[in-house]
This record gives C-alpha cells, structure tokens and sequence, in this order.
C-alpha cells in the first residue's frame, strides 16, 4: 500500500452510520463478521431443510448469453443469478463484500485498490485471481464487446494492474469517489476466462448459480453453485435453492395466470391494475411483495431542436413551464399506476438512501397557468410530438394520459408509440418534442446525473441536449466528494436546476409488484433484483 | 410427376431470390438500426464504437455487397449469426421452428378432422336441423376471434376447472405426454377456427359435386348412398378443401404472434417480431427464406395431393 492510500476499514460493524459508512465509500473489511465466510470450503454446510426448485416467470427473457455484451442480462432473468460483480449491495444498496473483500482508495481518489476473496472460484473451478479480474475489466473496456451501459460504469478506469495473485489496483483518469458502487452486479458482471470463447452459448460465471440451459422465450434452467462463498446467520451454505427454471412470458396477465393455476412460484412485475385487486382478493392464498421503486419515469423535453428548444430562447423555456402545469401528476398515478406508484420530484424515492425531502416541484398542476403561458409564448400553433416506447406499458400509457392533458391546455401535439430502434433514430435526427421514457434504479446517483443530465454525456446529447454549465460543474464536483452528506447537497442542487430548467419533468418512480404461492420461502425483493442483494432475495428463498 | 416436381422446385428459385432480395431491402428501409440496439444508451454516439461495430457485422459494406457475402454464405448452408445473441442463426431458428411445426401441424389436422366430417354430414342433410346446426357452428367459429376464444379457453380449463396448463411448451421428445398437456388449448385455438372455414367449404363442395352428373351415374350403377359419398363425392370434394387447409397451414406455419404471446408458445412468429424490433437482420432474412421455403413447398404438396385425389388432375 502507497503513502497516500486510506485503508478503508469503515463498515456498518463497526458502529457508524450508514450514512458515514456511504461517505467512505463502504469498506468492506471484516467479512467474517458479515456473515460472510471468506473462503469457499467454509461455505459447504447446507441448511438441512431448505432448498428446492423454483419456476419463475418473468417479462423479458435476456437477449443473449454473455454478460459482458448483454445489459439485458436482466436483474432479474434467472440468467442473472449465474454471474456477479466486484461488490454486492444489501437491500438498502449499501455495497457489500463480493469477489473484492476490501479495498483502498488513494487521496486523490484516482487509485483504488482491491484485496480480492480467497479461494473463491468461477464456476468452471478456475480460481477468481487478479489476472482474471484484469481480464474481466479489460473485455469490458473492449468496445467491440463491453455493452455501453457495462463499458460506461468502468470508463474512469485507465489501467488495472495486478499487485499480486489476489490484489489488483485500479488507476483512474479522473478522482472518483463512486467507483464501488460502479463495481456491483449490473453493471459489472464477472466471467470465466475460460468461456470467452463460447460466452454465446455456455456462459460460466461466478454467481449464487450455475448455468444449465438457456432457449430464448422458452426456458431458462439454473442450478445451485455448491462452491459459493455466503452463508446464513447458522452459517449454512446459501443459496437455499436447487435450481431455478426461468420461464418469461411477455404478457402480465399470462404470468399471472400461471401463477394462480400453479404453474409457475413467483412472477414479476404484476400489472399494476391487477396488482391492487389481488392482493385483496387473493392475498390469503399468494404473497405479494412491492418493490418502491426499480426505475424514475419522466418527460424529456428535446432542447436541442424545435419549439422547446434553446433556439427557440425564453419562449421555448416558457413553453416547457406551460407542459408543466399541464402535467397532473395524481392522475398518471391513479390511471397509469393504480394509486401505487409515489409522484416525484427527483430521481430518487423516499425508500432509496438518496432521497432529497426538501426537492420541490417548481411548476406544480394549473391548467389556466399552462393554456395562460402557452398562449403568452405563442407556442399554441406549434406543431409538437410527444413519444413513447412501446415495450413498457407505463411509458406508452403515461404518453398518452400527458398527451391528453397537454391537448387540453391548447398544445397542438400528436402521440406516437415506437419500438426502441426507431426511437433511437427520431431522437438522433431531433424529430420529438417530449419523450416519455424512465430510467432504471441507479445505486449511486452519479449513474443517473453524469449519464443523463451532465452536457457531456453522449445520453444527454442524444436525448435531451439539456446544457447547463453549473450543473455540469455541480455533477463534477459530487463525482470528485466522497462524503455521501456533501454528495447529496450538490445533486440537490442539480435537482432543483433540472426542475427550474425543466429539461425534463420527474413523474413517477416507477414500482414493481411481485407475487408468489405461500411455498416460497424466505423470499424478498429488492431494487436492484433478486440475485445481487446479499443475504436477501432468491438467495436466501428457499421451497416449503 | 417427377419432371411436374423437379419443374416446380426449379420455379421456387426465383420466387426465393426475389423475396430475399424484397426483404433484404425493406430492412434497409426501416428506421433505426441493429447497432442502436446493441450500443444501447449510454455512450450511445461514440462514432469510434459505432464504426468499429459496423465493421465488426459487415454493415460498413455497401447493401448489395452485404446481400452478395449473405447469399453466398446461404448456398454452402450458413445461415450466419445472430446479431443479438451471436448464436447460430441455424440454432435460433432450430429452437423455435419445431414448436410452430408442431403447432400448426396438430392445428391443422384438428380442424380437419373436425370440418371434413361435419361440412359432409351438413352437406348431405343439407336443410335439416343438423346442418343449421353445423352452419350456426361453424358461423360463430369464424365470427369469434382467435385470441378471445383462446383466452376463453385457458380461462375455462386452465384457471377454473386445472385440467390443462395456460401456457409453455415442452417438445414431444422430452416428455410427449406432457408435451400434449401444453399442446391441447394452443392447438385447440387454432384448430377450431380453421375449422369454422373449412367446414363450411367442405359443405359447399360436397353440395357442388352432389349435383353433377356422375353421382347421378354411379347411384343408377346401383352403388349403395354410402359408396357414393364417401368414394366419389368426398374424394373430389377434398380438392378445395385440401387447398384452404394447405394455405392455412402455410399460414399458421408462418407464426402466429398472438397465439404464441397468449399461450407464451415460442415459436418462429415471436422469434422473427422480435428480430425485427431489434434488427436482427441475419435471423430475419433466414427466418424469412425459411418460411417462404416451408410455404412453397406445402403448395407443391398440395398440388401432388391433387393428383393423388384425382388421377385426372393433370400436372402442368
């Protein structure tokens, strides 16, 4: 360890606060403690009466197989269960010890450090060493290979150097003070060297399970990793569970269907109209769990071109303001989310570690407000689009109850329902006025603010073409701090630009509600899946 | 019969060079492309990573080059790779192409063995209580929607009486017996309403041939009601309605989205929508050719089966 290194040996343990254990980046020393054992051997005892198979339904089935190229790689497709990162998160998204079981940060916050866990193996049994934690970083980077979403999380890291057989270092190009949490499952999925070649088509991970099969839409078939390293309290071998058979099925009420006549265990992502009725009607016979928040819908303006744009100066800022006012934000969640949804007005919920209480929304519902601005703006006779994408139902639904609001106070504006590519295409060539979009749960707030409000960013660009140098400055700045307290002041004050600025307006967090039969044990949910959250979700589930 | 088939497999080359050429263009045509769905958002206009993808797939060569390298590689039997999950185009379509065969085969054949007897009993108690009631039948089958008899369906023997699974599929090899729990309401589904038409197509040719002369001539050679219908009327009869069922199982060979959303069935209609959504363009033009062969082939056994029906047909 250099002279200007900090061992951070801050854990929850240890008596602080969370909030002071996020400010120090969440050491992650002291894994026995934890309950987590260090070595593999140490995790062989299984519980004596748990385990099983669990069929899970979920939406999406992943798109492909290696999860260096795959961001949809889904968090919680079974897929998921087979690969993980640097770090775990618990269910308040503090990170946890995962392959790196402590690390350092250097004080100019440019090079990190990682002790990485002995003994621990893919599932091929090649041992998790330092050249294969390079490796992983370094086919990341590979544009060739990394997906953007995968490859943008690790983009400060210049070089990865090996220390010695289990410690790697980690130089950055610019300070950071939120690379761990860039460094836990999704974004960061580790992989075999040994199944580079054949990733498409047999994966080999290092994940709670083992990789069986995988038929697009069909079926998905995981089974339990014996070697893997977590136990519970007793120090029982987790996870609990067998095997899991993945059976997606695009449509709600198909899922749900084969969770009441018993054909599947669990199912995600419960329609929301359906998820109210039956919990009470059939609460007595399945569990339901909800989920606060797995993603933040909003309307993006396009600031880059038409009549909301900068070129189009006060009057496009005006018009924006009036959209605002037209914007009933109860009654997207009544009709959109059945009433179970929390309006917003930030990125962050009030169940997320990164909630500001103090955040306003500036431009609050007044039709007579919005149709008096938009007259004054003289943006009336503006011939306007508002999109959606149509693979998610709460977007396209929350387009078209904005797109009536926004008719109704005079704006002469038409609703189009597109498939990605051809979303991606009309946002690249500026023909959109307002997106109605979301995006998913972020652990740490720089993924949302350096991705999609800072002017830089190629996301920014392409979407809202939001530029506001103080913001930028603000965004930089809570990159460069590492006191989680401070952090928060600085993306509040980005906030409370973004909603003055109005490059978009937050409407909802968007939840998720699961259901499963009485059997399934000792389930829960979490924000960021059921596979990455330690001591929780389908790791410790386990069949009655 | 020989020099018919050999004649009509020769045929089914231009029309396949055409329709690859037709859909090959059509992709080029469609907003956005497969390098915004593999880029994804974030980073999403870094020129260097697009150009290095582009290279990467072969999308940075002019189209009729691309087709040229495509159709080249079709001939010594390589369909490519996907360009989502970089899997074998062969493979992807391998998976999904058994179940939509065995869909529609097993559709198909129920609707004929529901139509050909009911459309000949209407036909031959043509105006009787019966017969309305095959017409009423068969009436409401084609009035009422695939997917709302379907959802019917699963609602009535899946969620309230548990008799058959709502969704899924299992292929007959792994397990046949469960294969055919999962195959009943998907294949009752499509088989009922193939039916409706059918049936009342096999009425009206059944009532077609009744009427022609030599049914008169075969009944005055004393041949008994039974020998008549079944041997000569049916017989010719069968040509049209062999005809629509071909169709409509080139059709249903063809994919059926919403039946296979429905019933969460993973067939080849799902695989190709979801190429097409992410501009898969190498499991498209396969998925595409492939099908289109399915479908030339199932008119040219059509046609033989003509011949096998009727001597007469000639064949040219």
């Amino acid at each position: 360890m250099s002279q200007d290194e900090d061992k951070s040996e801050v854990t929850e343990q240890s008596g602080q606060s969370r909030r002071q254990f996020m400010a120090t980046t969440g050491a992650v020393a002291g894994a026995a403690a934890l309950g987590v054992s260090g070595t593999a051997e140490a995790a062989r005892k299984r519980h004596p009466k748990r385990g099983g198979t669990l069929r899970f339904s979920t939406r999406s089935d992943s798109r492909g197989l290696d999860g260096h190229r795959n961001y949809y790689y889904y968090v919680s497709h079974p897929l998921a269960a087979t690969s993980m990162g640097m770090f775990d998160l618990d269910l308040k998204m503090n990170p946890k010890p995962g392959i790196a079981v402590e690390h350092t940060v250097s004080k100019d916050m440019k090079t990190y450090t990682f002790k990485l866990r002995q003994g621990a193996t893919f599932h091929d049994g090649s041992p998790i060493d330092a050249n294969s934690v390079k490796w992983n970083f370094d086919r990341i980077q590979n544009p060739k290979i990394g997906h953007s979403f995968t490859r943008s999380s690790i983009k400060d890291v210049n070089r990865v150097e090996i220390v010695d057989n289990s410690t790697i270092r980690c130089h950055l190009d610019n300070p950071s003070g939120v690379l761990i949490p860039s460094l836990t499952y999704y974004p960061v999925q580790f992989m075999s060297p040994n199944s580079a070649a054949n990733a498409d088509n047999h994966p080999i991970g290092a994940g709670p399970f083992k990789f069986v099969s995988w038929k697009k839409y069909d079926k998905t078939i995981v089974e339990r990793n014996e070697n893997w390293w977590e136990t519970d309290d007793q120090g029982n071998a987790l996870p609990y569970l067998d095997k899991i058979i993945g059976s997606p099925k695009k449509e709600d009420r198909v899922r749900l269907t084969a969770l009441r006549t018993g054909e599947v265990d669990l199912i995600e992502n419960m329609a929301y109209t359906d998820a109210v009725g039956f919990k009470k009607k059939y609460g007595d016979k399945f569990n339901t769990w909800d989920v606060p928040q797995v993603g933040t819908g909003y309307l993006g303006f396009n600031l880059k071109s038409g009549p909301f744009s900068y070129s189009n100066g006060a009057k496009g800022k005006m018009m924006r303001q009036a959209a605002a006012h037209a914007i009933n934000h109860e009654a997207i969640h009544q009709a959109v989310f059945s009433g179970l949804s929390e309006k917003a007005r930030g990125f962050y919920s009030k169940a997320s570690p990164w909630f500001m209480p103090e955040l306003e929304r500036k431009y609050e519902y007044d039709p007579d407000k919005a149709r008096f601005l938009l007259k004054k703006s003289g943006g009336m006779d503006e011939k306007l689009v508002l999109t959606s994408r149509d693979a998610y139902a709460y977007m396209h639904q929350t387009g078209e109850i904005s797109h009536a609001m926004l008719t109704e106070a005079g704006f002469n504006i038409s609703h189009e329902i597109h498939p990605y590519a051809v979303l991606k295409s009309k946002w690249k060539k500026g023909e959109y006025s307002i997106d109605s979009t979301a995006n998913s749960y972020r652990p740490d707030p720089d993924r949302w603010f350096s991705a999609n409000v800072i002017s830089t960013s190629s996301n920014t660009k392409l979407r809202t073409g939001f530029n506001n140098p103080k913001a930028d400055k603000l965004i930089i700045e809570a990159k460069a701090t590492l006191e989680m307290s401070k952090r928060k002041e600085l993306y509040q004050a980005v906030e409370e630009i973004v909603n003055e600025e109005l490059p978009m307006i937050y409407t909802h967090f968007i939840p998720l509600t699961c259901a499963a039969t009485q059997n399934l044990m000792g389930y829960e949910p979490a924000f960021n899946g059921p596979y990455s959250t330690q001591r929780a979700g389908i790791r410790t589930a386990y069949m009655a | 019969m020989l020099i018919y088939t050999i004649n009509r497999i020769l045929h089914m080359i231009p029309v396949l060079f055409v329709l690859t050429v037709v859909v090959f263009l059509f992709m080029q045509m469609l907003p956005g492309d497969v390098i915004d769905t593999l880029i994804g958002d974030e980073e999403a206009e870094d020129p260097e990573t697009r150009a290095l993808l582009m290279k990467e797939y072969g999308l940075d060569q002019p189209i009729y080059v691309q087709y040229g390298v495509w159709i080249g590689k079709v001939f010594q039997g390589d369909f490519g790779k996907s360009l989502i999950t970089r899997r074998p185009v062969s493979l992807e379509l391998f998976e999904s192409i058994p179940a939509t065969v065995y869909l529609a085969i097993v559709g198909i054949s129920l609707s004929i063995l529901i139509a050909v007897p009911l459309g000949s009993i209407a036909a031959v108690k043509r105006n009787t209580p019966t017969d309305y009631a095959a017409q009423v039948t068969s009436l409401i089958g084609i009035s009422i929607p695939e997917f709302w008899f379907a959802i019917m369906c699963v609602l009535l023997f899946s969620l309230y009486l548990g008799w058959l699974p709502s969704s899924g599929y299992m292929s007959p090899f792994e397990d046949f017996g469960q294969s055919i729990k999962y195959l009943i309401l998907p294949a009752a589904a499509v088989g009922f309403r193939q039916a409706a038409y059918t049936t009342r197509l096999t009425r009206s040719s059944m009532l077609d041939e009744m009427n022609k002369e030599y049914v008169d001539t075969a009944r005055s050679l004393g041949f008994s009601e039974k020998k008549v219908i079944y041997k000569y009327i049916l017989r010719n009869a069968m040509i049209p309605t062999i005809t629509i069922s071909g169709l409509q199982l080139a059709n249903l060979l063809g994919g059926t989205v919403v039946l296979e959303t429905i019933f969460a069935w993973p067939g080849i209609g799902q695989a190709i929508y979801l190429a097409i959504i992410d501009r898969d363009y190498p499991l498209i033009q396969a998925g595409i050719l492939v099908l289109g062969i399915i479908v030339v082939v199932v008119n040219l056994l059509v046609d033989l089966l003509y011949r096998v029906l009727n001597p007469r047909v000639a064949l040219n």
